[in-house]
């Protein structure tokens, strides 16, 4: 198939989104599936046919989303209802909107260095943590032990360093 | 006017320590928290909010908790029930915010209710964690609630609040996004800037109906 002369091409947008919590793996089609599906339930199929949402790329923590130029309020508020990818809990977050995906480029901010295989034990309310993720104040842990993996979200203030 | 969301449960309800939450709700754009059950402090840039959650209560019940917070600083809201229960918590001094009404039955928030609402500046409060995570008739079911609880707001103007009921701090959601979420009711920009400021609008003391020059 002849491939569209720009002029007759539709015009896209594209949303740059961080997924939060910082590290989580994103698989790029889950999270297309996510995102359809938040879209098709609020909207309903016929304007997801408007918006012709796609996960164009997941780059560390960010992740680019196109859809059709003039529908980007709509995908915003339907990216606010996502909240799970699978049995993983996230939450999108929205940076910036473009016409192009390099200027968005210059909008990723690096990762921050991941926490040290040996890292202090961390106590909270009487029971033991691991560090998972550290920003500043701000300090993402797991339960000590194989049983418990869900993530707190602390402070530095909060724990008690042994 | 500070930008308040109006409820939020950390720790042990939520997997999120109330400086956790404060912090990233001043990250997305909030100046205050409503959190039940905790002291009223101060969190980086973010004031936190005692809250009085009163829910499942009769009135004998209602009334006896509220003369029991008589602390000044803390916003009182109780869970809406039937009609006669609601127009009674709207009538009772020293409650703040009604919650919940999405869940209530379907005239339990009729004109009469939001009439003395209006007059005794207590707040209707927009639960976002149902338009957030709830899917299909759920969903829909609160839609069609608050757009006919904004179709009374027009009428008699009494005071909004918005809450996430953020148990984590992937649940809080930054203010465009709120605003974005709240055009699905049927609220402009200035019913959600108002409706942000409800918590302060609520608890701030009367004016006086008479002022001595």
């Amino acid at each position: 198939m002849a491939v569209r002369p720009p002029t007759l091409r539709d015009k896209r947008r594209y949303l740059l989104v961080r997924v939060d919590p910082p590290g989580t793996t994103i698989d790029q089609k889950e999270l297309y599936y996510a995102v359809s599906d938040a879209v098709s339930s609020l909207w309903g199929d016929a304007v997801a046919g408007i918006i012709v949402q796609a996960v164009v790329c997941a780059e560390g923590d960010y992740v680019v989303i196109r859809c059709r130029r003039g529908t980007e309020r709509e995908l915003a508020i339907a990216l606010s209802t996502v909240t799970r990818i699978r049995d993983t809990k996230i939450a999108l977050r929205i940076i910036s909107a473009s016409g192009t995906i390099e200027s968005l480029r210059d909008r990723m901010k690096p990762l921050p260095p991941p926490v040290a295989g040996e890292s202090p034990g961390l106590r909270f309310d009487g029971k033991e943590f691991i560090p998972v993720h550290c920003d500043g104040q701000k300090v993402d842990v797991i339960e000590k032990g194989f049983k418990n993996t869900s993530r707190l979200f602390l402070t530095t203030e909060d724990m008690e360093t042994e | 006017m500070k930008i308040t969301d109006a409820a939020v449960c950390p720790y042990p309800n939520g997997d999120s320590s109330v400086r956790r939450l404060a912090l990233e709700a001043e990250a997305l754009g909030f100046d205050s928290l409503v959190v039940p059950d905790t002291p009223s402090a101060t969190i980086g840039g973010v004031e936190v909010r005692r809250g009085l959650f009163i829910q499942n209560a009769g009135m004998k019940d209602v009334i006896a908790q509220v003369k029991r917070a008589r602390d000044p600083g803390t916003v009182v809201s109780v869970r809406a029930g039937d009609a006669g229960f609601n127009r009674g918590v709207v009538g009772f001094r020293g409650v703040h915010i009604l919650r919940g009404v999405h869940a209530a039955e379907k005239n339990a928030f009729d004109h009469v209710t939001a009439k003395m609402a209006a007059d005794n500046r207590v707040a209707v409060d927009i639960d976002l964690s149902c338009l957030i995570s709830a899917r299909g008739i759920v969903r829909q079911k609160a839609i069609q609630r608050y757009r006919d609880v904004m179709l009374l707001e027009q009428r008699f103007e009494f005071p909004l609040t918005l809450s996430t009921y953020a148990r984590s701090v992937l649940d809080l959601r930054a203010v465009r996004e709120i605003s974005g979420l709240c055009t699905l009711v049927g609220m402009d920009l200035s019913d959600v800037e108002k409706a942000l400021a409800g918590v302060g609008a609520v608890t701030a003391p009367a004016e006086p109906a008479v002022k001595v020059v």
